[in-house]
């Protein structure tokens, strides 16, 4: 990761912020949406952070809770990213709601969903394999599958949180900034992602489109998965067609505008590595480090 | 020696990969800063591969082979890379959604000159010109998605312009955009026009917005050469009569003077817009009176010269619908788009359409239109018992009960297409009416030779051209002996050309008995070939009635529409008052000797 002073030498002077701009330069910086989005909300930190530090600290705590086992630990990790989220970013009343009510019920439910799957037999040494919950036939659900079955669900839900700290604090071209100024990935890989997202909803309006459009032409009268794979290639041609069209154009369009033409492009919007990513990063771990030894293994 | 013009080009041709011949084929010309210049030419004469050369698209992104040479700024462009050129020319393409990278208004006028490498202070400087130009700076955090297309395309033009090159390169800007859109982008434009700061090079087919801010003419013939440079009003108004033989379409009142001058009545010069077709008429210290509805001439703004209509279809047409009697009927029709939750799109709609009727459904974007059309022929559900079409309710009753009363032509034909040849699209509606293979192939042979694709039907449906693609799609609405045709924005993106093919051959198919709807917001094509008008606004429908009640009543205008060319001539007319109801170009008198 490259500190802020080589950051500096993509763009060569960076008189963007609204501190040493005057007259009505001043007052655009001032109204650009990304500067608002640091400067607006400084008492919330995670927005004044980095974006890849926000991905570096949780991605090894992700990798812990991967091969962890039992209950404890995901757990402990689910109340601590809740816990980030809940001082660092601004959330909505319905994300708070989602998160506290809507985090516990999940993990009981997918503590079924999980349960089911597990072979009775991998669990008969445990304490609760005893103890049945449902009896279908000859067929047992025991506590223990279930609390197997909970724990996995458990683990998702803690890298799914764990992921939401960076995801719900930063936007998708702040990421692509971070990435291209800090990590030196090309700007033409970053900005031709960033520019194929916007394809996305256009894709699914254009598939629901031609979905209608055979509709009416009478192909729906099969019904059962063979009908179903024979209407999805039917679906491919136009939706092909149309894309290639689509991006031939965009691309047209890019190269008009002199995407690509220099080795590097201007950056209005610096991302530098600051003393605070840093130590952000060293906290998290930290704290992430405690969590896993006290509850590693329970 | 005076400074070198910003675009030189010297017997350019260009011959795209795969290509025999080359189109536009040795044309040379020269364009100084100032000038707003219009290329015109039949489709197919190469004009947009033109533009593509003055940037250096052609020969750098685009598979194709450029002889001669073009200099931009004094730079050869077959020896500079896009990047480089790019300082110099910006473009505006036709489809605004294809030219959108960013998710913000600002960052999306910024891109090019980041790319550029200008230094950040000046982007911003630049971006915020650009934009309040354009009347979109206090829109700039917005997501671009957010904009109307009038709105998309002047974002375009914003970006075009923060690149600080002195030309600027506008491929029929204004195609994929509705009256309003179109109206604020050509605001834009003549704002740009009057500064005269720019080369503006325009290709377009919607003369009646472009003809007042252009300066010059250059004309391609079909075969890509040059064959007219010269400057614009005496261009359109001397070789006019050689303009419409090339297959260049000229304003409507320029097309309306050259009708009455057929006519016996000669306006010189030429008029151009509807103020001056007025003023001309107004000159005039008599005039014939207009022809009756009921006068069996017939002529449009896109095929002027009159002909004699076959008479009106009369008696039945199939088993399923008599002429005259209500084909489809809507009471209290009410769409939701996206769900028992999503927004009402269509509301309250009360809608008799008699058999034999050629219905134009008109409105601004998010009027409606489109909704309104895809209930009735059961594209969308409607809620039960409020569609009844030939005696089912067409989102409920089977595909084959549906496909024997109702066609519909979504805006794009290949959406349709479901088969590997031409043949067996057209076969596949019949197999689905129960047909046998035996009993389907001189259906299919009939509906082949009636649409002219006889020779490609083994092709595959993507391979064909854009007006074989209309006309298959037709085919395919029609071939289960459909009695009624709904067809969403037909002309939509289209060149004129092609506009004048497919609704010629819907008025044939009228003429026959079939029954015709159409979503539009070309009101000149409504003037000339609507039997009805259904006006929409904001999801109600304002009011329904024969075009020519209609255009002479106040909903058009109610709806946030203009009036077509012709009506804004004649309603201002102060001497011949008979004149104020002429719409269509029909309704003109024709010379004694009568219409071929």
């Amino acid at each position: 990761m490259s500190a802020a002073g080589e950051g500096g030498a993509v763009t060569p002077e960076v008189s963007a912020t609204p501190a040493d701009g005057s007259g009505a330069h001043a007052a655009s910086a001032a109204l650009d949406p990304f500067a608002e989005h640091r400067t607006q909300r400084p008492s919330r930190f995670l927005y004044a952070l980095n974006p890849l530090a926000k991905l570096a600290a949780p991605v090894p705590v992700m990798v812990i809770v991967m091969f962890s086992r039992g209950i404890a630990l995901p757990l402990a990790f689910i109340v601590f990213a809740a816990a980030v989220l809940l001082i660092g970013a601004r959330l909505s009343g319905r994300a708070i709601a989602a998160l506290l009510l809507g985090i516990p019920i999940a993990a009981l439910v997918l503590g079924v969903t999980f349960g089911v799957w597990i072979d009775p037999s991998s669990v008969a040494g445990h304490p609760a394999a005893s103890v049945t919950l449902i009896s279908i036939g000859d067929w047992d659900f025991t506590l223990a599958a279930y609390l197997v079955g909970f724990a996995t669900g458990l683990r998702i839900l803690a890298i799914l949180l764990l992921s939401l700290i960076a995801g719900v604090t930063s936007t998708g071209t702040e990421f692509v900034r971070s990435m291209v100024q800090n990590l030196r990935v090309p700007y033409r890989l970053g900005y031709t992602a960033l520019a194929a997202l916007r394809f996305v909803p256009r894709f699914g309006h254009e598939l629901e489109i031609i979905r209608a459009a055979h509709r009416v032409r009478g192909t729906d009268v099969g019904r059962g998965p063979v009908a179903a794979v024979r209407r999805a290639v039917g679906y491919i041609v136009p939706l092909l067609a149309s894309a290639i069209r689509h991006a031939e154009r965009v691309a047209l369009a890019m190269d008009a505008r002199a995407f690509g033409a220099h080795r590097t492009r201007t950056e209005r919007h610096f991302s530098p590595w600051r003393v605070r990513d840093t130590v952000f990063v060293a906290c998290f771990l930290a704290v992430s480090i405690v969590i896993a030894v006290l509850t590693w293994g329970r | 020696m005076p400074p070198a013009p910003l675009l030189d080009l010297d017997h350019v041709s260009i011959r795209h990969e795969g290509a025999d011949v080359a189109t536009p084929v040795d044309v040379s010309f020269q364009v100084a800063r100032g000038e707003v210049v219009l290329i015109l030419g039949p489709s197919g004469c190469g004009k947009s591969t033109l533009t593509l050369a003055l940037d250096g698209l052609v020969p750098h992104a685009v598979p194709a082979a450029l002889e001669g040479t073009v200099r931009v700024a004094g730079l050869d462009t077959s020896e500079h890379p896009v990047g480089v050129l790019s300082e110099h020319v910006a473009m505006v393409f036709q489809d605004p959604d294809a030219q959108i990278v960013t998710g913000t208004v600002l960052d999306e006028v910024c891109f090019a000159p980041e790319n550029q490498l200008v230094e950040a202070s000046e982007v911003l400087e630049r971006a915020e010109r650009a934009l309040k130009l354009v009347g979109l700076w206090d829109r700039r955090a917005e997501n671009p998605d957010t904009l109307s297309g009038g709105g998309r395309q002047r974002l375009a033009i914003a970006c075009a312009l923060a690149m600080a090159a002195p030309v600027l390169v506008l491929d029929e800007p204004t195609a994929n955009l509705d009256p309003a859109g179109i109206d604020e982008v050509y605001a834009v434009l003549r704002e740009l026009a009057s500064e005269r700061d720019h080369a503006v090079v325009l290709v377009e087919h919607n003369l009646d917005a472009a003809v007042d801010l252009v300066d010059r003419v250059i004309v391609l013939d079909a075969s890509g050469r040059l064959v007219i440079d010269g400057p614009a009003r005496e261009v359109l108004r001397e070789r006019a009569d050689e303009l419409v033989a090339l297959g260049v379409w000229l304003p409507v009142s320029t097309l309306a003077a050259m009708r009455l001058r057929d006519a016996g009545i000669v306006l010189d010069p030429l008029p151009l817009t509807p103020a001056e077709l007025a003023e001309a008429l107004d000159a005039q210290p008599s005039l014939p009176a207009p022809l009756s509805e009921s006068s069996p001439v017939r002529s449009t703004a896109l095929s002027p010269r009159p002909t004699l209509s076959i008479g009106p279809a009369t008696g039945s047409t199939g088993a399923i619908a008599v002429i005259g009697e209500t084909a489809i009927r809507a009471r209290d029709l009410s769409v939701r788009r996206g769900g028992r939750r999503g927004p009402i799109v269509v509301e309250g709609v009360d809608l008799d359409v008699a058999a034999g009727d050629f219905l134009a459904i008109v409105g601004t974007n998010g009027a409606g239109k489109t909704s309104l059309l895809q209930a009735l022929a059961g594209v969308i559900p409607a809620p039960r018992d409020t569609v009844d079409v030939l005696g089912v309710d067409p989102a409920r009753c089977a595909a084959r009960e549906r496909a024997r009363r109702i066609g519909f032509v979504f805006q794009n034909p290949e959406h349709q297409f479901i088969a590997p040849t031409v043949a067996e699209e057209l076969a596949q509606g019949l197999h689905l009416q129960g047909v046998s293979e035996a009993d389907a192939v001189p259906q299919v042979e009939a509906m082949l030779a009636r649409f002219g694709l006889e020779a490609l039907r083994d092709q595959h449906p993507f391979l064909l051209s854009g007006g074989q693609k209309r006309r298959l799609s037709v085919g395919t609405a029609l071939i289960a002996g459909a009695p009624v045709l709904a067809l969403d924005e037909p002309t939509f993106g289209q060149d004129r050309a092609r506009a004048s093919e497919l609704l010629d051959m819907l008025r044939g198919l009228n003429d026959d008995g079939t029954t015709v709807l159409v979503v539009t917001h070309d009101l000149q094509l409504v003037a000339d070939y609507a039997s009805h008008i259904a006006v929409m606004d904001s999801g109600r429908l304002l009011g329904v009635g024969p075009t020519v009640e209609v255009l002479a009543g106040p909903l058009v205008e109610q709806a946030g529409l203009r009036h077509p060319p012709l009506a804004r001539a004649t309603r201002g007319l102060a001497r011949h008052a008979d004149w104020h109801s002429i719409t269509r170009m029909s309704q003109l008198p024709v010379s004694s000797k009568g219409a071929s």
